[in-house]
């Protein structure tokens, strides 16, 4: 696709390909940048955006293909080169010292000797040129987010970059505060005539901000276009389009396993023949969670009932890590409450949601899943320690028992019961951890992205248990970044972005339109 | 490869001693002739040992939870003063008082190690500095009651100003020896210390109690998700860490080791040297049994160095350098095993799916 008639390219990729292993993040990715715009650029988790960014910064080396900047081929080794070209990024995760103050962050990186005055002076300059006020002594620790990122915006503009990325860049600002960064952008562009890259995975923004847009999908550029001549719709379309599609394709040739279809029609009748009256066995109400003074779930409601699988889909970093947290016991909400069968849980009192019946596979297996230097077996025992002894006294022989027929049961293979989880397999820990769930007979499990990181086999292991749990009459909340895996396994989609549920959907209604308006924040 | 840690330990210490002009055997001499060369040697060694194990007995169930207790030294301090305090003041018959005196000793040692939980649950003070702070404090506060006279200073006699230590403790509240053997005597404290030794040893291998500190100290994100009070389950680790170097100091000042008087010096490095025999066990009870014996038989024997004309701090530089040999090479090891872990980790992940690119974004 050619750049928009006349406008001088500052910057062109030609057919970037890069991959890791037999996983192709970019596939003959092309993308022309020109001076004097904001150019969106579209995708989900895992669509090429990342990689392809990290390519143009030198952070990552490219299979194939071609950067020309300035009307010259280039050669993007490191990221002092790409510094030296006048390539900036602002990463959506502040990379700020916290008890620095601003303009000690600001130099950060430089050689030589160190001004304070000089450096406060361009701070507060740089702030001028592009309105972005903020107090060169202050301590970053005591900034705002918009603040920070402010700061970000002032270490990266002070260097002159001819293009300025930003990733994701109001993932945790608010609304007004992302509304005077696109306002300052639009100045950056307009009046300095860079260009700047804009990745989001927000509709709203990308229509509203920027003057070409680029979707990614599955790291191929699967669409292109000027913002004005296109719409939300079209681009939601766009962006989740090629993995529903593929899941109808599959069931349409018959792809589907039989005996994985014949399961998931029993759980199909199962969420038929579960009334309706009942209570959910699961029910969250009005969560709010602050992380650290920032809103990151808000007003969160969601009903599990028993025998189905509910999908929490969304892009990363919408919240869902932290509702993980919450439903493991790490992190209290501020406000609102969870219910299993009809009861509200005590929150505050440790192991609580646990006795109520919810069984969880956290996101993070590693952090908050297992203990890796304690053994197989003490792992398997380590939520039911009433059940391997007295109120005191632990007893070894039961706790072997209890893990000898887990381990058969759930096929763990480990080395020895004794032998500590770090040296046993990512899809055999996560089993592990799907069995000592399951063993507490509970009524609700939440599986927070159950498949990150496995291979093919325990993937499939993964499923297997999900569906057969939930067509014993478990709730199964599967909160997941895979499309995929939603489509494939749940029978309702609840969609997450920003911290809230944007809608709920059965999963026939889920079209691709539907889906990404939802993801990108848009009700639908 | 700790052996070989401990030879090449043993040279250094070898070689320093030549070059100061003693004569290693004769040091070595000095030392095992003072220490395990005779019965009595033997009862000098064991009194060192015991309110080392006691105290390391202690810093094992802290360091197991993942909190690190390193006030051990003012918790004896403390527990020696409560002791002391306890045995001049109550009038009450000999095993009363002993009992009540080490129960003093416990419960003052145990407060003493929980401010710094109440320091770090309110302000967020870092649990490692408090308690080594504190241990200065409690310093200057025993000699401040050893040298105010309506405190714990000694009974002024005739018109002498009286030394800063405390008047000797009644025989009752003493520790005695056990059974009659020739030369050799066997303190009551070190059967105290060898059954709070094998208590802790249960209780952290076979209690649930045990289970979720182990839990705790290894993952305590994971303990919390498996229900364990953790910020409470490590307030009481801190507490009886504290309580048992209490403990450690009662024992020191109802045995001869301590003089049954209280003095500024009493501690004398017991709290870190019991610090030291957990961390070279590495936090398992009855392993720091012979290393407490080990410590027992340097200190003992240490004195006796002297006479060989090598000057006796040497003995703490012989000390530390056998600490660094046990302590070493497995800390060596774990590292380069985890070191390894990561890169294979490492591997696998970059050929895992652009899903891994998602988690960077």
């Amino acid at each position: 696709m050619d750049p928009a008639g006349g406008a001088a390219s500052a910057l062109q990729l030609l057919g970037i390909t890069k991959s890791y292993g037999s996983v192709v993040a970019c596939d003959a990715v092309d993308l022309a940048i020109n001076k004097g715009e904001i150019h969106g650029l579209l995708g989900e988790n895992g669509a090429g955006k990342s990689t392809l960014m990290k390519i143009l910064l030198g952070l990552v080396h490219r299979d194939a293909g071609s950067i020309v900047y300035g009307g010259k081929p280039v050669e993007i080794n490191t990221p002092q080169v790409a510094a030296a070209l006048g390539l900036g990024m602002v990463h959506q995760h502040f990379s700020l010292i916290e008890p620095l103050r601003v303009w000690e962050n600001v130099i950060l990186g430089d050689v030589g000797r160190i001004d304070r005055l000089a450096a406060c002076r361009q701070v507060e300059e740089v702030g001028l040129r592009y309105g972005l006020p903020i107090n060169p002594m202050a301590r970053v620790e005591q900034l705002s987010a918009g603040e920070r990122q402010r700061v970000e915006l002032i270490k990266c503009l002070r260097r002159d970059p001819a293009v300025l990325i930003l990733d994701e860049p109001t993932s945790v600002l608010t609304q007004a505060e992302s509304a005077e960064l696109f306002s300052v952008l639009r100045r950056v562009v307009q009046e300095e005539n860079r260009a700047v890259i804009l990745i989001s995975h927000k509709l709203a923004e990308i229509t509203a901000a920027t003057d070409r847009v680029t979707v990614l999908s599955k790291g191929r550029v699967v669409f292109q276009s000027a913002t004005g001549d296109t719409t939300a719709t079209e681009l939601a379309r766009q962006m989740v389009g090629r993995e529903v599609s593929l899941r109808a394709e599959a069931a349409a040739l018959g792809v589907l396993p039989v005996e994985q279809y014949r399961v998931e029609l029993a759980s199909a009748e199962q969420v038929e023949s579960a009334s309706p009256d009942r209570p959910a066995a699961l029910r969250l109400r009005e969560l709010e969670v602050d992380v650290g003074g920032v809103a990151v779930v808000k007003r969160l409601s969601l009903d599990v009932r028993a025998g189905e699988i509910v999908g929490l889909y969304g892009v990363e970093g919408n919240g869902q890590s932290t509702l993980g947290d919450v439903l493991s016991g790490l992190v209290q909400p501020t406000s609102g409450s969870i219910e299993l069968g009809g009861v509200p849980v005590e929150l505050n009192r440790p192991g609580a949601l646990q006795r109520a019946g919810l069984g969880i596979v956290p996101e993070d297996r590693h952090r908050c899943g297992v203990v890796l230097d304690m053994s197989v077996a003490e792992n398997l025992s380590l939520k039911a320690l009433g059940d391997i002894g007295g109120r005191h006294l632990l007893s070894r022989r039961k706790m072997h028992a209890v893990a000898r027929r887990l381990v058969a049961e759930f096929n763990i293979v480990a080395p020895s019961l004794d032998a500590p989880v770090r040296s046993v397999s990512g899809g055999n820990q996560q089993r592990l951890v799907v069995a000592r769930e399951l063993s507490a007979n509970p009524t609700v499990l939440v599986a927070a992205q159950p498949t990150r990181g496995l291979d093919v086999a325990a993937i499939e292991d993964m499923y297997l248990r999900l569906r057969e749990a939930a067509s014993s009459g478990v709730a199964v909340l599967l909160i997941s970044t895979e499309l995929e895996e939603v489509m494939e396994l749940c029978s309702r989609v609840a969609v997450i972005s920003s911290g809230r549920i944007t809608g709920v959907l059965s999963i026939v209604e889920a079209t691709a339109e539907r889906l990404g308006m939802l993801v990108g924040g848009m009700a639908a | 490869m700790s052996a070989l840690a401990v030879v090449v330990a043993m040279a250094l210490s070898a070689l320093l001693i030549a070059t100061t002009g003693g004569s290693p055997l004769d040091s070595l001499n000095a030392i095992i002739q003072g220490s395990v060369g005779s019965p009595a040697a033997w009862t000098t060694t064991l009194l060192n040992a015991t309110p080392l194990l006691v105290v390391a007995a202690g810093a094992c169930i802290s360091s197991r939870s993942g909190i690190f207790n390193i006030g051990q030294e003012g918790q004896v301090l403390i527990g020696a003063m409560a002791a002391t305090a306890v045995s001049l003041r109550l009038a009450l018959v000999g095993p009363a008082l002993l009992v009540l005196g080490m129960f003093a000793a416990a419960v003052a040692g145990g407060v003493w190690a929980s401010l710094s939980a109440v320091m770090h649950r309110l302000r967020g003070v870092n649990i490692v500095v408090s308690t080594l702070l504190m241990t200065f404090v409690a310093q200057q506060l025993i000699s401040y009651a050893v040298n105010t006279p309506w405190l714990l200073q000694a009974t002024r006699i005739g018109s002498t100003a009286p030394p800063p230590e405390s008047n000797q403790i009644p025989v009752g509240a003493q520790l005695g020896s056990i059974g009659h053997y020739p030369q050799l005597q066997l303190n009551l404290g070190l059967f105290l210390a060898l059954v709070l030794t094998v208590v802790v040893a249960v209780a952290m291998a076979r209690t649930r109690w045990g289970f979720e500190l182990k839990m705790m100290g290894l993952n305590p994100l994971t303990a919390q998700h498996a229900g364990v009070r953790v910020s409470r389950l490590g307030a009481v680790a801190l507490g009886l860490s504290g309580a048992f170097a209490g403990i450690a100091g009662a024992v020191l000042i109802a045995s001869p080791v301590g003089n049954f008087r209280l003095q500024p010096g009493v501690s004398s490095n017991f709290g870190w040297d019991g610090l030291l025999v957990a961390l070279v066990a590495r936090n398992r009870p009855i392993v720091a049994v012979p290393f407490a014996v080990l410590f027992g038989i340097l200190r003992s024997g240490g004195n006796f160095v002297a006479a060989t004309g090598v000057p006796s701090f040497l003995v703490d530089v012989v000390k530390g350098l056998l600490v660094l040999a046990f302590v070493a090479p497995p800390a060596l090891a774990d590292m380069l095993q985890r070191r390894a872990a990561t890169a294979k980790a490492a591997r696998s992940a970059s050929t895992r799916s652009a899903d891994l690119e998602g988690v960077a974004a």
